[in-house]
Parts: C-alpha cells; structure tokens; sequence
C-alpha cells in the first residue's frame, strides 16, 4: 500500500489538513487514527472560535482562520453550524484588563472586528453575570462558536467526497525512515509507504514523532469540562474569563458547556472524570452566574490536549526529519484549524511557509523563540 | 409514598395556573396523577406527550417556583407550589409548539440543531440558528434574581459505604456492623426498600449503629472508585465518601420493550406504578405485562389497589398507542382498550457506578475487573435480562424518548456504515439526555443487534458520564476545597 500524504490523526487538525490538500488536488491521501471518530479532543473541547488575541503572532493565524470558518459551510458543502453569536473576553484585574487593552490594539493594527463592549451592552446581553466584578470587556462580534459534532460530520462527509481514505481505530506502530526522511507508517502488520507524513495526533503527538526518531517539544495534558442541563438562551455570547481560566457557551441544544483549569491538575492520561474541574468550575459559576447555581450537572468529561511551552501550536515540517509535517500542541484547536489546514496544505504543496505560519516554526523553543500570549485561558 | 397521611389533609399546588389539591408528604408527581394530569412534559424535537413513567426520565421534569428542570418524582410536595411545564409556548394550556408535531420527522434526524436543508454560513442559518438558541432546552432559565449561593460540601470516611436501601443493601449493612465497621447506607429513597418491601420483600431493620443518607442520590465513583459523591435530593449541601469498602446494591429496572408508544403517559415502571399505588392513587383499567410469575405479581397489585384487567408475556406486546396518554394496547393474538401499562421486566441493573468504578483509557473509556474494594450484591449482580422487542424491529419505536431518537434513525444510520455506539450516540444524541445512558444504551444496542444479525453485547456502550443531573452548581461549588488535584506518579 502506498499513499501520497499520510496523515496520523484524524481529528479536526487532520480531517481539515486532507480536505484542504484534496482541495488542492492532491490524490491518495490516507488519514489514520487510533481512536473513533470524534473520539479525541476534537470531539471533547469547548467549540469555540475568535480572530483576536493579544500577541500579532496569534492574531495573525487566528484573524486567518475565522475568516476561512466563516465559509467553510459553502466550502465543504456541508452545514457545519458556525454560530456567530459573539465571544467575549472578560477582565477582572488591572492585569487582565491590560491584556484586553493589548488585544483591543493588536486587533485594530490587524484588522481584526472587535471592539470594547461597554458595561451596559454586556448587561443587556448577559444579564445574569455579575457584573460589578467586570473591570474590562471585549468583544468579537463575528466570533461565536463552532460545534463540533456538524464540523467533524461535515469534514468527515467532505473528504470521504473528495477521495480521501479515513482508517480510524488504526494505530500506527511504526514510522520508517530512510536516511533522513520518512518513508513509511507501520500499521500493525500492515505496511503503507509514504515520503509525506503529517503528525496530527494531538495529545499524542510527542509519542508518534519518536516513532519517527524525532522530538516534538510539549507534554500530553488533560483537561475537563461539562455540561448544565439545558435551558432556553441564558447566555448570549461565548464568554472567556481571562482571570478565571473559565470557558463557557450555550449549546443550541440548550446545555451551558464549559470548564476551567486547576493548578495542579495533572491526573494523568485518562479519559475517567475526576471531581477537581467541574467544582472549581462550578465555584467560579456561582461567583460569576450566580443565577446557575441551582442548575444541575448533567454530565462532566476529560479530553487531552498536547500543551506546548507556550501553549502555541507546532506548525509546519519538523527540522531533523524530511517528509515529516507537523500540525500538533494546539490548545485553541477548533478557532485554528481551518486556517492551520489551509497553510500547512499550502506548504506541503508549493514548499512556500507562510508569512503567519511561520512564527509557530516547530524548532521556535529550541530557538529561542517562544511566542508570547496573555490572553487564552489555559495558561497558569 | 404514605398511606398513613391523614385523608383529609391537602394543600394547594398550582399546574399551569391550575389549582390542584395535592397531600403534603406526596411528590408532585403523583399528585398531578393522582389528579388526572398525566402529560407532564413534551418531547424535545418531536413534542410528543410525555409523563411519570419511572425509567424515562424527561417526562417528569418541569418548572417549579421559576426554577427550571427540576423532577416532579423527586420533589415533594409544598403549599402554594407553582408548577409549569416546559418545552412549551405560550404555555401548555395553549401550546403554539404543537405544531413541531406535524413536522416530518425524517427531517429532524441527526439532532434538529443540524438541518441539513439550511446552508451554514448563510442569513437564514443564523436566524434559523437563533431561532434554535431561543427555543431549544425547553425550559426557561432561572431569573437573574433567583442567584444561590455555595453549600459548603463534607468529605468523610467510612469503612462500609452502601448504594441501595433494599434487602441486599440491608443485608450488607448488618453483616458489616456486626463486624463492628461503621457503615453508611445511601438510598434514593426516602424511605430506604420500601418498593420491594411493598412488593412483599422482607426488609431487617438496619441496626442503630448505621448512618442513613436517604432521599440521596449516588451521584459519581472517581478515582478507580475510591471516591463515592453523593448528593441530596432537596438541593442541600454534598458530601464526598471514602470506603474502604464500598456495596452497590441498586437493584435493577424494569425496560418497557422496543415498541411503538412504550413510553407514552400511562406506561409505568413497576416501582413508579407501586409507589403510585402506595399513595392510593387509581389509574384505572390496567394491563401488566413483563418477564417472570406475573400471575403472583398481578395477585399482589391487585392486592395494593390496582385493577389489572389483563396479563401478558412482555414478548407479547406490540405496539402501544393513545393521543395523550396510553389508551390502547395491542398484543400479538389480540388489542385491548386500556388506561395503563405496567412494566415488569425485562429487568436490567444500572451499569453507570460499576463502569466509573473501573473506566479508563486513552482512546476510548472501558471498563475492566471491579476493583478489589468494591462488590456488587443483590438482584443488581443478576444477568440483565434482554431487551424485548416485536419479531420485527418497528422503526416508530424509540430507543431514547427525552431525545426523540427512532429506531429508524439508527437503522439509517447503520445502512450508512455507522455501528461504533460512541459514533451513534454524538451523531444522534442518544442517551444524552437526562438518564445519561441507561436505559437508552441497552435500547441502541438492541436495536444494533437486531439491524446487523452482531450479539448485542459485542457493541458494548458509549461512557457513562457522572454526574447525571443529580448535582447542582451550588452542591459541586462546594466540594471544590474538599478535592485536591491528583499528582502525577
């Protein structure tokens, strides 16, 4: 068996990367995974997509790829249900609030829709909140959320169209190399050559690129969050808490879905709940929303994510290893992936590196260069 | 659930700006039965009528005092309650949203948040989308002013902690305080046993020594089921349990078969319909059906006030129908006019504590061996019995009534190439909803087994997620000073 790209992974990193490249007009492309469809954090996470942060680096693939979600549907051919009811970014201190002054101007200097959400808009579109807790707002009026279950159905639907073969519950035991570069996955007893591999294994990305011989820099990290039983709209927009690490969104099924980070929460990796998250999340809603606080929990769970030094995805070919591509340590994965497709496929294509995806070089540790961030909420 | 109330005693509650008298010690539940209000709640795409039917659970959520989705089984009774029904506009008594009902229902597959017919992207999807965001959950949310503050939660620790108040958690909970161990015994019910002692168990008196949470729910086992959480039926603070042993004795659940209208209103449970009888409530012409002596089982309920009119195999039954509530159910020699269908098997045990006891893994949650500190006793270690269904799969049925998933859909599905139980259920919604997977799992993987020819057990179940609606914001805020992140080893 050959195949022209194979791609480890077949979350929303890896589906994208195949239907962007399949766009492009490239043949046989497999994608494998070892888990089931929707089995991984793109299955698991928050859903939610903005085009701003505070650092240019970010801005500039993130602004990029909002506007590529914004088209998707048209682009698939399939309904993923980009809901663009908002996303605002909450301060509670002098020192978020400063971060929200530096996302307000590296939005502006990027051209980037967001603006400061006065205190009475913000009560009018969430009025449950508490309010004289707020020191600063911001909003991204396009921003909003991307469920999950319609993108991963529709790019599942899009490449199945477009040729590209999905083996999920496959794991890859091996990568090959000649020399310097890669030249074949191990699939169990199978064999299938390949000169062009794509690492898009999220939380397991550091354990496949040693497969290959190589680093990737960054450790698998679990996270949680649940749901509240659902409700008619409570919530207009998504709401981040920079203070809080809180994320949060009404489903349109009427759920409050979010989660919060603990320090010190490094339970290991298991998809098994445990109770540090959904009660410091549940502690910060009753401070925050107040109103929830006789809501029910209907259900909580864990997902991983591979969390890099700093929290910035790993984009583009791995330096020590030719053939090899790396799309992997995304931390806000579903806001970034059209747009980490789009130019990681534009790389393994023409060779080119964009100009935004060049910052987030897979060697920037070892570099030096680090990307400065403040305004994600997973990040102690 | 008390014969021993005083007849004459009643409060008034209010149903949809109706007064009804209701006696205090009741839930609502079964005084809005009792009163002759069986249609409780509506269906969440397909607005069907739904009720008190024990295993479904949808059916008995509603408003109380502008407090949304809470249970009318679970709430007792109290003077001058306000009680609406929700997933309803402008309200139920005139109920524009009906007319959902005269929608095809093959349109609203796939979960009606997903219409394939509406370009995303587009103006219309947004509106149709905030249309969406308006109406779905059903029920309005709390007023802004309604804000609750943190109960403070309780760690402890215990040597014996047992989930079920019955004769084997009964039992265990002699045995272990004989043995001089402290013991503490969590039951749902406020009086711990008393169906199955209404059903003619014997239930020992639990010696003094023993600590009783009752009207508790197990709510969640973490840490490889070390860590019991409980919480409160009335809304009180939680509490977290260390045991060193810890007894699942939770009995098992009567499955209505995979039949058209098997979850109508009218359609019980055999512990909804003996708590209902408990309470001297009639429900009229009623039909038993079920696995095992129905004949002793019809005697006794008889006994208890009921008028069984009819007895059959569940095998039997193939359909049951009615506008509002259960008027009609038809079998496989005959059809007969009815008021009411009791349940009594196929029984099942509820596999959501066991499975968190052991569950983990990277890719996809399993469950292995129990660890050594936990047992499971009773009719709960028994071999689930299998999910009924007619000679052939009726497509109307639905394997999970509060999210309105068909049989057929899942058929549909699986002509599609769909048959991983974990695919099914995000592409469905299926046992999403307020019961978290049981019974609706076993219904998918009846349904599964019967499409594809494949034992229903080799589909296995999506996770059972804790903590399953029985922990609010308030109870798990909490907890959250009594729980120390794990360190890595």
């Amino acid at each position: 068996m050959r195949a022209e790209i194979a791609i480890i992974g077949g979350g929303i990193q890896g589906l994208m990367l195949a239907f962007c490249l399949a766009e492009r007009g490239q043949e046989n492309i497999v994608v494998v995974d070892a888990g089931y469809w929707q089995g991984g954090a793109s299955g698991r996470n928050g859903t939610l997509v903005r085009p701003g942060f505070s650092s240019p680096e970010w801005t500039g693939l993130f602004s990029h790829s909002h506007r590529l979600w914004l088209g998707l549907s048209r682009r698939l051919g399939h309904n993923v249900m980009v809901s663009r009811r908002g996303y605002v970014v909450l301060a509670e201190s002098e020192r978020t609030a400063a971060v929200c002054e530096q996302v307000l101007r590296t939005g502006e200097q990027s051209g980037v829709e967001l603006r400061r959400l006065p205190g009475d808009e913000l009560r009018r579109s969430v009025p449950a909140l508490s309010h004289q807790r707020i020191k600063s707002a911001v909003m991204f009026d396009a921003g909003g959320t991307a469920p999950h279950h319609a993108t991963m159905k529709g790019l599942y639907a899009a490449c199945r169209e477009r040729g590209v073969a999905l083996r999920y519950q496959t794991t890859v035991t091996g990568i090959e190399r000649q020399g310097d570069s890669v030249s074949a996955l191990q699939l169990g007893d199978e064999r299938l050559d390949a000169d062009c591999v794509v690492i898009a294994a999220g939380a397991s990305s550091p354990d496949v690129a040693r497969l290959a011989g190589v680093e990737l820099e960054g450790r698998p990290w679990r996270l949680e969050a649940c749901a509240i039983e659902p409700t008619r709209a409570a919530l207009g927009p998504a709401l981040a808490m920079l203070d809080r690490t809180v994320y949060m969104h009404q489903t349109a099924r009427g759920e409050i879905v979010g989660g919060c980070e603990v320090e010190g929460d490094w339970a290991g990796l298991t998809l098994a709940s445990d109770l540090p998250v959904v009660t410091h999340y549940a502690r910060h809603l009753v401070e925050m929303l107040p109103s929830l606080a006789g809501q029910r929990i209907l259900r909580q769970w864990a997902g991983h994510i591979h969390a890099t030094e700093d929290f910035a995805p790993l984009l583009g070919p791995h330096p020590d290893c030719r053939g090899l591509w790396i799309t992997a340590g995304w931390s806000y994965g579903i806001a970034g992936a059209p747009g980490g497709g789009d130019l990681l496929a534009k790389a393994i294509v023409t060779g080119e590196i964009d100009t935004r995806m060049a910052p987030f070089a897979v060697d920037r540790k070892r570099r030096g260069k680090l990307i400065r961030e403040g305004a994600i909420v997973v990040s102690h | 659930m008390d014969r021993d109330q005083p007849a004459g005693e009643t409060v008034t509650i209010h149903w949809e700006g109706r007064p009804v008298a209701a006696r205090p010690g009741q839930d609502i539940a079964s005084a809005l039965f009792a009163a002759g209000i069986h249609v409780l709640g509506r269906s969440r795409k397909f607005h069907r009528p739904q009720g008190l039917g024990g295993i479904f659970v949808a059916g008995v959520k509603a408003e109380i005092d502008g407090m949304p989705n809470r249970r009318l089984d679970q709430t007792l009774v109290g003077a001058g309650q306000t009680i609406r029904m929700q997933n309803t506009w402008p309200n139920g008594r005139f109920d524009l949203m009906r007319l959902a009902g005269l929608i095809p229902r093959r349109w609203l597959r796939a979960g009606f948040e997903h219409p394939a017919f509406l370009p995303g992207g587009s103006r219309r999807f947004q509106l149709w989308e905030s249309f969406l965001r308006v109406m779905a959950g059903g029920a309005r949310p709390a007023d802004p002013s309604l804000a609750g503050a943190m109960l403070p939660g309780e760690r402890l620790a215990i040597d014996v902690a047992i989930v079920g108040g019955g004769p084997a958690g009964r039992k265990a909970a002699i045995e272990a305080a004989s043995r001089g161990q402290s013991v503490l015994l969590i039951s749902r019910g406020k009086k711990p046993g008393a169906i199955a002692a209404a059903l003619g168990a014997a239930l020992p008196d639990l010696p003094p020594g023993v600590a009783l949470l009752a009207g508790w729910e197990a709510a969640g086992l973490y840490r490889r089921g070390t860590l019991l959480l409980c919480a409160p039926l009335d809304g009180g603070p939680a509490k977290l349990i260390e045991a060193q042993r810890l007894v699942l004795a939770t009995g098992r659940r009567s499955i209505p078969p995979l039949v058209s209208g098997a979850d109508l209103p009218g359609v019980l449970d055999l512990s909804a319909a003996v708590s209902l009888l408990s309470q001297g409530t009639d429900f009229g012409r009623t039909i038993l059906i079920g696995t095992g002596d129905l004949q002793a089982l019809g005697k006794r309920l008889s006994g208890m006030g009921a008028t069984i009119t009819a007895t059959h195999a569940a095998a039997a039954l193939r359909r049951v129908s009615g506008r509002h509530r259960v008027e009609r159910a038809e079998f496989a020699t005959d059809s007969t006019e009815c008021d009411a269908i009791i349940h009594a098997g196929p029984w099942r045990s509820d596999p959501a504590l066991a499975f968190q006891a052991s569950a983990d893994g990277v890719f996809r949650l399993g469950a292995s061996a129990l660890p050594g500190h936990i047992e499971i006793a009773g009719s709960a270690a028994a071999r689930d019995e299998p999910i009924i269904h007619g000679p052939t799969l009726d497509d109307h049925a639905f394997v999970c009534p509060c999210m309105d998933v068909t049989v057929g859909e899942i058929r549909d599905l699986v002509n599609a190439g769909v048959t991983h139980v974990e695919e099914l259920k995000r592409l469905t919604g299926c046992g999403m909803g307020p019961c978290q997977g049981f019974p609706c799992w076993d219904l998918m993987a009846a349904a599964l087994a019967e499409i594809t020819g494949e034992p229903a057990a080799s589909f296995g179940h999506p996770s059972y997620r804790p903590p399953r609606g029985t922990l609010s914001i308030a109870q798990a805020a909490g907890l959250a000073d009594l729980v120390t992140p794990e360190t890595p080893p």
